[in-house]
């Protein structure tokens, strides 16, 4: 089945999600996110590729959230339904067993900002606009951003951006830890497709390990997580294996 | 009996700034006592839609260090003084401390308390009483290692050191930092600017924030999904989004 509101090309190893909506902002409306989940499931399935990009280049935005005039009268039981698919793609992209890389080439808001944490670092152009407006529009998000932000830049960064609902900027997001990386305009896609293509060169079993391992990291204790890599360790630094 | 430790001064736009400077006469136990029922009276009223915590020039958090009690009274201290670091976490309103002078001790464990900082270059931050055999009390242990990392909280603990605004701005401990006088009318505009947002958005957005940020994903999303579809019953999110569509500001009630 064609995709609508996104492309999907493959270079080199590594396989590029583009959304592309047609319209300025990629929403991340019922149909975006159903077609992300299948294109992360078809990469994930694909065995030449080693690493995913997710952007929104060349356009104007990476992300916005849902559609508001969609979602103004939302029932309580719609708004939970709504989280639960969104939340079912981001669960998604960090089962997918590739690196994914956030390319965030623009405007990134609400719902865009999860997904931009939803992959396992995000390099960004230097034009980057980056919010979490929910505080302005009377909710909070629904897409696990209210754990996933505190975790990356701190509870205190985190209420500010929650609660404020402003746009901030490349430098901003760099040191709050928001983002990994900057780039001028015109250095970024390059420095987007050299990255991926580098990672993508490595050994899919190292990658994938090293993905489970930092994400289990977040939510076991040390002894556990230890544990855990001593048995990945094991089993993939064995020469005879 | 009203004391002077710490006083509330309510503006006309609904902050109230909470000058919280102790004296170098009160034991630690009766500061917190005083905050106690400051955060209660902050919490209660209605009237008061935003909270600047913060000292006057002659300090912030004056008391005297918490030594030669027993392990009994110590241990009543620190329970006392971690339920009002609770209270201040759980106050429903926005609340931003500003630093323009010293910061150390049950003071910078009040601060990482509040929502987050905003400080002035002369601002200093640390746990000097280490020097006494005395650590933190009122959760700042594990506050601010949540905050700015094991490493950096060890450092600072260990040799009791404080660090200046700059320092605190480069780690992560202090969000905005400005010249000296200028911490705390910045402040207040940022404050004010939050106040235009939905009251109802901050109070149950600062509740998941803190309840999820010590739980495992999944479960903190469940909490999430359900606090999400909440806000779909209430009046703020259908103003908040009819005023986004109609290209105007919204009048949020936080109903």
């Amino acid at each position: 089945m064609p995709y609508k509101k996104l492309r999907i090309e493959i270079a080199n190893r590594v396989g590029y999600v583009l959304l592309d909506s047609g319209a300025r902002f990629n929403k991340l409306s019922i149909t975006t996110i159903r077609e992300l989940k299948r294109a992360f499931t078809q990469l994930d399935a694909d065995d030449s590729i080693g690493a995913v990009v997710l952007s929104g280049y060349p356009g104007e935005s990476f992300a916005v959230g849902a559609d508001i005039g969609q979602m103004v009268n939302f029932s309580s039981p719609e708004a939970l339904h709504f989280a639960e698919l969104g939340q079912s793609l981001f669960d998604r992209i960090e089962s997918c067993s590739k690196p994914v890389i956030g390319a965030l080439n623009g405007i990134t808001m609400g719902g865009g900002c999860d997904l931009a944490m939803s992959c396992d670092f995000r390099i960004a152009r230097d034009t980057l606009q980056i919010a979490h407006p929910g505080a302005r529009l009377g909710i909070i998000t629904g897409f696990c951003g209210t754990r996933k932000l505190p975790r990356i830049v701190g509870k205190n960064f985190a209420r500010e951006i929650f609660m404020s609902s402003d746009a901030y900027g490349a430098e901003e997001a760099l040191r709050m830890g928001l983002v990994d990386r900057v780039c001028p305009s015109e250095e970024f896609w390059p420095k987007v497709v050299a990255t991926a293509e580098q990672i993508a060169q490595h050994p899919l079993s190292a990658l994938s390990a090293t993905k489970r391992l930092i994400n289990a990291a977040e939510d076991t204790d040390l002894r556990t997580g230890c544990l855990l890599e001593r048995e990945a360790a094991t089993y993939l630094n064995s020469p005879f294996r | 009996m009203p004391d002077k430790l710490c006083t509330i001064h309510v503006k006309t736009d609904g902050i109230a700034v909470l000058l919280v400077a102790g004296s170098t006469g009160t034991t630690a136990g009766e500061l917190l006592l005083s905050l106690q029922s400051r955060l209660a009276t902050l919490a209660n009223d209605d009237q008061i839609k935003g909270v600047l915590l913060t000292g006057t020039p002659r300090g912030f958090c004056w008391c005297q260090p918490a030594q030669n009690s027993t392990i009994h009274e110590a241990a009543r201290l620190s329970s006392l003084g971690q339920q009002v670091m609770f209270a201040l976490e759980k106050l429903g309103k926005p609340c931003i401390t500003v630093i323009e002078q010293s910061c150390t001790d049950l003071g910078f464990e009040l601060a990482l308390a509040s929502d987050f900082i905003v400080a002035a270059h002369e601002a200093s931050f640390g746990f000097p009483a280490i020097a006494s055999g005395l650590i933190p009390f009122c959760g700042g242990s594990q506050r601010l290692s949540r905050l700015v990392g094991k490493a950096k909280t060890k450092e600072l603990m260990f040799t009791g050191d404080t660090i200046d605004g700059e320092e605190a701005y480069r780690i992560g401990l202090v969000n905005r930092l400005y010249p000296t006088g200028e911490a705390l009318p910045r402040a207040e505009e940022l404050l004010l600017h939050i106040c235009t947002r939905s009251p109802s958005a901050i109070r149950i957005g600062g509740e998941v924030v803190n309840a999820g940020y010590d739980i495992d994903l999944a479960t903190a999303c469940l909490l999430e999904r359900d606090a999400f579809a909440l806000c779909f019953s209430r009046f703020d999110q259908r103003e908040g989004m009819q005023a986004f569509l109609d290209k105007r500001p919204p009048q949020f009630t936080g109903e």
